[in-house]
């Protein structure tokens, strides 16, 4: 998609963040500066829920009247839909606030150009394994307090089944804490292959640990700083099949590109340019 | 006025330090205040460097709040620009010289304990149950230098209740004597993410200490 540049403008990426797992904020850092250097936008900044700068601060580092709020989530729920906005005081798509005028885009999961993210991530860690013979697994988290958590991986699971090129014999959208459960992948691939990719914004716990436990190459709780090699030593020989792991689907760069296009489909749907 | 202007001028009018970081000219440089023999520190030209250097202590512990007062050593920067300058600043002490700006002309929105609190949802709406004294305790452990804190606090517990008395709430944010040294003060316009993390937990022990 091609994005039309706003060198007047500011685009303010919001994480999550943590007060345990630096690694967990890195990645919105990395697509912060991809798009700086591209020089598409006058400013690039990045706020979060629990580090700093926290939302509320973030404003202050603006220069520009114009901001563009792109949630770096990967699903609708109770951060994009409530707390975003009310940390912001945003009551629309785009809202003047304290003479700044804030565009709030949707969250970059829930983007279809995610799709060709997910397909080029299994090509990379699964270089030359025959799609045929390979089940595509992408796990999400999944609560059943919010339904949006799992929505937009089953709208990415239904939109690669459907895509011309697709040849994985099957692809099954799968969750941590709710049914179909990723630690069933075992029974659930009918085929030689399965390939793992973590429906998330940043490695951390779930993705180096938790998730690596339910495939069952993981015995017990590993230390942080060495937990990148879970992602080096692929493939897995499990349960008589050939298990590839990816790390989380945000920490690809190109990312940067969904945040885009995400800002241009707000631009399309709401006019702003 | 652009914020790369307001350092800039602040720069010219003799200001050299925010937080932990002494700021030179000519060319443009930032270290580690405690540092002083500039010609042993590791060499860094790149901006975005500044956020590894803050992530941990030198300890190896996570610095999540940034205002710690635990900024690890032994390191220099040097930029061709003052706008590389101010980008380093923002990530070693993110949103400080906005919020400096803003109090100066009176613009910072400055949001009292209970209103923030209040507007709390989902699990930490439970922290607007903490009580005053409670929250008094908290400024007092959480807040200020001896808890590694360097910023200024501008908020009270509410419009009528001021803070209690306290090297947290007397902090002027500022490290050394305000008299000799020229610095950027560091404020905070509401209370962190991490202090209502700690109200909410606060909360709870209270209404588990009434329950009994």
């Amino acid at each position: 998609m091609e994005f039309s540049p706003k060198p007047d403008a500011a685009l303010l990426i919001v994480g999550h963040g943590s007060t345990e797992n630096p690694d967990s904020s890195t990645p919105y850092f990395d697509h912060a500066k991809e798009i700086r250097d591209r020089n598409v936008f006058g400013e690039v900044h990045c706020c979060f829920w629990k580090e700093e700068p926290s939302m509320r601060e973030a404003v202050y580092m603006i220069d520009a009247d114009e901001i563009y709020v792109v949630p770096d989530f990967i699903s609708e729920g109770y951060f994009t839909q409530e707390v975003i906005p009310r940390e912001f005081g945003l009551t629309g798509p785009t809202t003047v606030v304290n003479n700044k005028t804030f565009h709030y885009c949707d969250p970059v999961g829930i983007h279809p150009s995610m799709t060709s993210l997910i397909l080029q991530r299994t090509d990379e860690v699964a270089p030359g394994v025959p799609q045929e013979e390979s089940t595509l697994f992408i796990v999400g988290h999944g609560t059943g307090l919010n339904k949006n958590s799992t929505k937009a991986i089953k709208d990415q699971v239904d939109h690669i089944k459907t895509l011309p090129n697709c040849r994985f014999f099957d692809v099954i959208d799968t969750y941590m804490e709710e049914p179909p459960f990723i630690a069933d992948w075992g029974k659930l691939a009918k085929t030689p292959n399965a390939i793992v990719v973590p429906f998330f914004i940043a490695d951390g716990l779930h993705s180096y640990q938790d998730i690596p436990m339910m495939l069952g190459f993981e015995k017990e709780e590993g230390l942080a700083a060495s937990q990148k090699e879970i992602f080096r030593r692929n493939p897995y020989h499990l349960q008589e099949k050939t298990l590839y792991y990816s790390a989380a689907i945000g920490t690809e760069p190109k990312m940067a590109d969904v945040i885009l296009d995400q800002i241009s489909t707000f631009d399309a749907q709401n006019d702003a340019h | 006025m652009m914020l790369t202007k307001v350092l800039s001028d602040a720069l010219d009018s003799g200001i050299n330090q925010i937080g932990q970081l002494r700021i030179l000219r000519h060319p443009f440089r930032l270290h580690h205040i405690d540092d002083v023999n500039l010609d042993s520190l590791e060499l860094h030209t790149n901006p975005d460097d500044a956020r590894e250097i803050g992530l941990y202590t030198s300890g190896g512990e996570y610095r999540f709040t940034k205002g710690e007062l635990s900024l690890r050593t032994g390191w220099i920067f040097e930029f061709e620009s003052v706008e590389e300058l101010r980008r380093a600043i923002d990530l070693f002490y993110p949103a400080s010289l906005g919020l400096w700006n803003a109090t100066n002309q009176g613009k910072a929105r400055v949001q009292n304990l209970r209103d923030k609190l209040n507007r709390q949802t989902g699990m930490y709406r439970h922290a607007r149950n903490v009580s005053d004294e409670g929250a008094q305790e908290l400024v007092r452990s959480l807040c200020g230098p001896s808890n590694k804190c360097v910023k200024k606090i501008l908020w009270k517990i509410d419009e009528t209740t001021a803070l209690e008395d306290s090297e947290a709430s007397r902090f002027n944010g500022i490290i050394g004597d305000e008299e000799t040294v020229a610095a950027i003060p560091m404020v905070c316009q509401e209370a962190c993410n991490f202090f209502v993390a700690q109200a909410r937990k606060r909360a709870k022990k209270e209404f588990e200490a009434s329950e009994q």
